[in-house]
């Protein structure tokens, strides 16, 4: 790790606080450009940084090998010293100047084409497999973490990091959205790789919706939001380990999801259902997803060979 | 963080909203942040929105980057947002000003592959 970060690295705006750190939009003196800086304070002892961070950091720089175009690139590590017990490390993104957010929002009425839609999910899938080939999970998956380039690309951003930031969590309660997370999450029962295809089938719906498809105000009422539209869940696929109960929602028949994504077609519909399973081991993965009839159709050839 | 910082990080993370309530609270638009950076310097570029909103209100597009000369059109031209790169050049950001490399607006369009900026400022 090299240091001397504050040199080359000019924070202009601070963009992000967690509960771990913050992050900064800064320029890159000697290129010109834009970077997103991280930085989690770790606590050393005298064998320097403890091995967890080292693992997650190393893990980072081996995804960065494969130059995936869906995910932003990591361009640099930087460790500083604070004192004898801490030390600042500090993670140089590329910086991307739109998010999926801004994105929807810009996109004149009535909204994206369901050529534009596609494309950018078989992107974000696309990224999502990569991550989670390499065991790899988001965790935090919502359209202002995925970013889009001028030139349409998609790439993921804050990823990768969780297991960084959850050795190192600081005590200040942070408000995270809600409207992402998956059954499991809220219901604090085990989760891993599905919950980032949950909040992707939010997106997807949202791409379409131009606003979000669950806004929940509290983990309860999330769940009761999602149950209206999917329907509430058979009593064997209510996780065992969670302490809320089943009994807690009223017994929700599935609606048609086409009642709250209209213009979506039979096969993005299907998908999208395929998403937002409850289970998450019935949920489709990325890399099955990328193929669903979905993204076989001619509209998505003749995309591809543009 | 002063009103002049949320102004800042608000339009960094295109916020529109929270940019236009802002500065109906009397921020200063071209007020510094502290990192010595108007919020038109800092603002994601992608967000015509937000570049729109600072600039009716009196943004000034001509400031640059006290280390590197970079201006906003730099940065719009820089990044191919093409919307944002008309805005500012309406609201009169020079397109012939040059960053510390010499390089204007036009010149990081070309050499990052935006043709459609690179076609719009070479017809200015
Ligand atoms: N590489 C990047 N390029 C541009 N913007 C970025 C980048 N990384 C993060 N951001 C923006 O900064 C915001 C905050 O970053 P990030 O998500 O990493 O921090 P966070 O503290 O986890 O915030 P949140 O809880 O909102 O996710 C993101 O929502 C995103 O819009
Ligand atoms: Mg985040």
């Amino acid at each position: 790790m090299a240091h001397a970060t504050s040199i080359q690295y000019e924070p202009v705006a601070e963009i992000g606080g967690g509960a771990y750190g913050t992050v900064y939009k800064a320029r890159d003196t000697e290129s010109g450009q834009f970077v997103a800086l991280k930085s989690v304070r770790v606590q050393t002892d005298q064998n320097g940084l403890p091995i967890s961070t080292v693992r997650e950091v190393a893990l980072l720089r081996r995804l960065e090998q494969f130059d995936h175009p869906n995910v932003v690139r990591l361009m640099d590590v930087c460790a500083t010293q604070r004192s004898d017990q801490e030390t600042k490390v500090t993670l140089v993104f590329e910086h991307v100047d739109q998010d999926l957010k801004t994105y929807l929002e810009r996109a004149p009425a009535p909204g994206l084409s369901p050529g534009r839609i596609k494309d950018l999910m078989r992107q974000l899938l696309c990224g999502l497999t990569f991550l989670h080939s390499n065991r790899v999970m988001h965790r935090d998956l919502k359209p202002e973490n995925i970013l889009v380039t001028s030139q349409g690309q998609v790439k993921l951003a804050d990823f990768g990091l969780a297991r960084i930031y959850s050795c190192h969590m600081a005590l200040t309660p942070v408000v995270v959205t809600l409207w992402y997370r998956p059954p499991e999450v809220l219901l604090q029962s085990s989760y891993a790789t599905p919950v980032d295809i949950w909040s992707t089938g939010c997106i997807f719906a949202e791409m379409f919706r131009r606003k979000p498809l669950f806004c929940g105000e509290s983990e309860v009422d999330q769940l009761g939001k999602i149950f209206e539209v999917i329907g509430l869940p058979p009593e064997d696929e209510w996780p065992t380990d969670v302490t809320l109960s089943r009994k807690n929602f009223p017994p929700l028949m599935p609606r048609p999801i086409a009642d709250f994504v209209s213009e979506i077609t039979e096969q993005g519909a299907q998908l999208l259902l395929n998403m937002l399973t409850f289970d998450p081991l019935k949920r489709i993965s990325a890399l099955n997803a990328l193929e669903h009839p979905y993204f076989q159709d001619e509209e998505t050839l003749t995309q591809t060979k543009s | 963080m002063t009103l002049v910082d949320e102004l800042a990080t608000a339009a960094a993370k295109g916020n529109t909203a929270d940019v236009e309530y802002l500065l109906q609270e009397g921020a200063q638009v071209n007020g510094v942040n502290c990192f010595g950076r108007t919020a038109l310097q800092v603002m994601m570029m992608g967000s015509t929105p937000v570049a729109k909103v600072l600039l009716k209100y009196g943004a000034d597009p001509n400031v640059a980057d006290t280390s590197t000369g970079t201006t906003p059109l730099h940065d719009a031209a820089r990044t191919g947002f093409v919307d944002t790169v008309r805005l500012l050049v309406e609201y009169l950001a020079d397109p012939q000003a040059r960053d510390n490399t010499n390089c204007r607006p036009i010149d990081l369009a070309r050499a990052n592959g935006h043709e459609d900026v690179v076609a719009f400022l070479e017809s200015l």
